[in-house]
């Protein structure tokens, strides 16, 4: 809110704007209440938990966000994050040996080859979603099969563990500041956000994306490249999965077929609680962030409170579900 | 005889009055036909009658008994079928399932599927119709699916049948089989009102004809009594048309020629110029192929064989909307809901998506620029708007057609095609429309102006193409025209 509007606040305004952030005013009474309930919450330690632990699905997410406002989907993103850990682990253990390379220039082509997988199977998404009209839900789904099979026999079907040269593992463990620093995959995210903020702002792309997933039919014929901008959207979720990937493999020093198995569930979700509408065509990468922040603190909160795995499910399903509904009725009510 | 009648009907909307106390009574063993050009109020007068809508005084009478509907659902309960030109049909099921939708013979908790199919049977044997009840309606012809809609509208035994312009998707082999099925029809107790556009078809299929003009009833007449003369001279009277200002002159280049386009099934053998500043009309029917025709011409849609030449440039064998607007063209399509706008995004960005090319800085959005396009167009073609922040839904259906037409004027076009823009917009709107069209001549821009109500292409053209069936028959002077001989020529009839 800007000082202007400050000034004549009436309740009328003041009710419309807590009903527009409605999420983010039950995320700041959830913290609130946390923060009164344990006292090991609020603390800079904690906080920066919930995004190291947000960070891989949160990348992913603003990925998600792009592809949902084109109005399209993506569900074999848990695959693309489980292939691209095995394809570095297997290019750290095997190159040097039969190249005669270093382990450094190894992982730099494993690094090089997940990167090319994404972009391919981003516009591999994009093209046979415009050129053949098949819905991106049973592409994508066929991907996911796709891709979590050719991670197995890559694997041999056993995580490939211990392989990767000491700066690669940075992505995962590594802090800035020292032990208690700042961890470096939650700064991956935080840059990340900055960058898809500015595209889906900032950019004719961005704004392309907009169109085709409000009406893909007036946007075609206002001239706009639909097929250039559903490669864009489906090609950045993918890039976004690598890279999360990455920070997976580096945290858990090793590269496995079973990485990322059923994140699309909270990926989603995570965009959905930030008012992106799965129709397309409306939504914000700042909800997707608020969205993000708020399934990592109610992860967070049922750790603190030891509330058992599955009763987390349960409680998460819940929440997911307050959240969505609120967006919905909030979509329903502008239109 | 049953009857249906109704006494000095009177239907206001704001700003106009749609129905002006019309008197007529229709009765059953006959068809009978309703006609009128478009907004004459001849839907008007079926709504009242389907209770759709509520007339604003005046009574109806079936039978002598006194209507006053206020659902449609009442109207259905007293025995009034209506038919209307969209299809209602669900593809995927069969016949039968189509004709008792949503009450299916049940016996014991169970579909009786037999007793349905040989209901079905029975009512198609009587519509003197040969379909299949088991036959999936997707598997069905044009003719075939709308003799099941009738026979559904049959089934619920209705005093009055209504049906709206029943051919106007049939191919012309197709229309005597439905004829056909209205003939047996005339043999049962119902009274049928038959809405046509198509005047060769009249004589063939009606026995009394009314005319409404202008929301009044201009005659009622047997048709052994009129000939294909009297009925246009019913329906358009004697009226002059308006003409364009003088000043709106065409040039003297050729800015695009088009050369033996076609496109199986659409339109063939396609030929003609426009000329810079010329405002062009294609004058045709529902199904003339002139809509298909702009969109090839425009690249939204593929053609099979031809040239397009824009100012001498061949265009792309396979043009596209991308390389189209490249070469300078335009086009503002004939559903502007579904196909030019944006209806979920606001005023501002739906004037601004064709020229998302032109107002850039690189990869990124020319912000500044874009805001001022906008504001050049809201200021142009004064479009009346609260905010430009708002979705563009919210705006009338003219302010929005006018949103669609500076969404283009954005990207400085040498040529626009307009394909029905006054459709479902008020009069006023419209002339702005047609005044937009002459302001852009004005400074060069050539125009293709596609249109049914052909008054307006008179009005504002410097000349008109006629399409029928897929093919341009002939190309004439509006000032030399009226619209009785245009109307003929795109019907087909003798005037």
């Amino acid at each position: 809110m800007n000082l202007r509007a400050m000034k004549d606040l009436s309740p009328k305004k003041v009710s419309d704007f807590l009903f527009d952030h409605v999420v983010e005013v039950i995320l700041i009474i959830l913290i609130l209440v946390m923060g009164s309930v344990s006292r090991t919450f609020n603390t800079t330690a904690n906080w920066l938990n919930i995004f190291r632990n947000m960070s891989m699905k949160g990348l992913i997410a603003f990925g998600m966000t792009m592809v949902i406002i084109s109005g399209q989907i993506d569900l074999s993103i848990g695959s693309t994050v489980a292939i691209s850990g095995v394809i570095v682990a297997r290019a750290c253990r095997d190159l040097p040996g039969a190249m005669g390379i270093s382990v450094t220039l190894a992982c730099v082509i494993g690094i090089v080859l997940s990167f090319l997988l994404a972009i391919i199977m981003g516009a591999l998404h994009g093209y046979a979603q415009h050129k053949f009209g098949m819905p991106a839900f049973i592409i994508t789904l066929a991907s996911q099969n796709l891709l979590y099979g050719l991670a197995g026999i890559l694997s041999g079907g056993f995580p490939i563990a211990n392989t990767f040269p000491q700066w690669f593992t940075v992505l995962g463990t590594g802090k800035i500041g020292g032990i208690s620093g700042f961890p470096v995959p939650a700064l991956i995210l935080f840059i990340f956000f900055v960058i898809m903020l500015f595209i889906i702002r900032y950019t004719t792309t961005g704004r392309a994306m907009y169109a085709i997933g409000g009406n893909q039919e007036s946007a075609r014929l206002s001239g706009i490249n639909v097929l250039k901008t559903k490669i864009f959207a489906f090609a950045s979720v993918q890039v976004m999965c690598v890279i999360a990937g990455f920070i997976n493999a580096a945290q858990v020093l090793s590269g496995s077929y079973s990485f990322g198995r059923g994140w699309e569930v909270d990926v989603i979700s995570a965009v959905v609680i930030g008012g992106t509408s799965m129709a397309g065509g409306i939504g914000k990468m700042w909800g997707t962030m608020v969205g993000v922040i708020f399934l990592g603190v109610i992860i967070n909160s049922m750790t603190i409170l030891n509330v058992s795995t599955y009763a987390q499910y349960v409680v998460r399903a819940i929440f997911m579900s307050i959240a969505v509904l609120v967006a919905t009725y909030q979509a329903r009510k502008k239109a | 005889m049953p009857s249906l009648r109704c006494l000095d009907l009177t239907k206001d909307y704001p700003g106009t009055r749609a129905l002006d106390g019309v008197s007529v009574s229709f009765e059953s063993g006959q068809i009978n036909a309703l006609l009128g050009k478009n907004g004459s109020g001849k839907s008007t007068l079926v709504k009242c009658f389907a209770g759709a809508i509520q007339p604003t005084s005046g009574q109806m009478f079936l039978d002598g008994e006194q209507l006053d509907f206020s659902s449609p659902a009442d109207a259905n309960r007293r025995g009034i079928a209506i038919v209307y030109q969209e299809m209602s049909l669900v593809p995927s099921l069969s016949v039968t399932e189509n004709i008792f939708l949503g009450r299916m013979p049940m016996k014991r908790g169970m579909v009786d599927w037999r007793s349905a199919t040989a209901q079905a049977r029975e009512l198609l044997a009587r519509m003197n119709a040969d379909i299949d009840p088991n036959q999936l309606v997707s598997r069905l012809s044009m003719w075939q699916c709308q003799v099941v809609e009738i026979t559904k509208a049959m089934s619920h035994s209705p005093s009055v049948l209504i049906l709206d312009e029943p051919t106007s998707a049939l191919a012309s082999g197709e229309v005597e089989r439905v004829f056909e099925v209205l003939r047996a029809l005339r043999r049962q107790n119902v009274i049928i009102i038959y809405i046509s556009h198509k005047l060769h078809e009249i004589p063939e299929i009606a026995d009394t004809v009314a005319v409404l003009r202008d929301g009044r009833l201009v005659g009622h007449e047997k048709m052994k009594n009129l000939n294909n003369q009297d009925i246009l001279h019913m329906m358009f009277g004697e009226m002059t048309h308006k003409t364009r200002p003088d000043d709106v002159k065409p040039g003297e280049d050729i800015v695009l020629s088009v050369r033996g386009l076609s496109r199986k099934g659409k339109f063939e053998d396609i030929s003609f110029d426009l000329r810079s500043s010329e405002v062009l009309g294609i004058a045709g029917m529902l199904g003339s192929g002139r809509t298909e025709l702009l969109k090839s011409l425009f690249g939204a849609d593929p053609y099979d064989s031809g040239q397009i030449f824009v100012k001498s440039r061949p265009a792309r064998r396979r043009p596209s909307p991308i390389s189209m607007k490249k070469m300078g063209l335009g086009l503002t399509p004939e559903d502007r809901k579904k196909e030019g706008l944006i209806l979920i995004h606001s005023i501002r960005d739906n004037l601004c998506y064709a020229s998302i090319d032109q107002a850039r800085r690189g990869w990124l959005e020319n912000k500044k620029q874009r805001a001022a396009l906008a504001d050049s167009q809201v200021e142009q073609l004064h479009i009346k708007v609260a905010s430009m922040r708002n979705t563009v839904n919210s705006l009338s259906g003219g302010n929005q057609q006018k949103v669609v037409v500076g969404n283009w004027l954005n990207t400085k076009p040498a040529i626009m095609l307009y394909d029905e823009p006054s459709r479902g917009i008020d009069v006023a709107a419209k002339q702005q429309i047609f005044e937009i069209m002459w302001e852009q001549a004005r400074q060069g821009i050539s125009t293709i102006f596609v249109s049914s109500e052909l008054e307006e292409l008179l009005e504002t053209c410097h000349r008109i193409l006629i399409m029928r069936q897929g093919r341009m028959i002939g190309e004439v002077d509006p000032q030399a025209t009226d619209v009785k001989t245009l109307y003929a020529l795109c019907m087909g009839g003798e005037a």
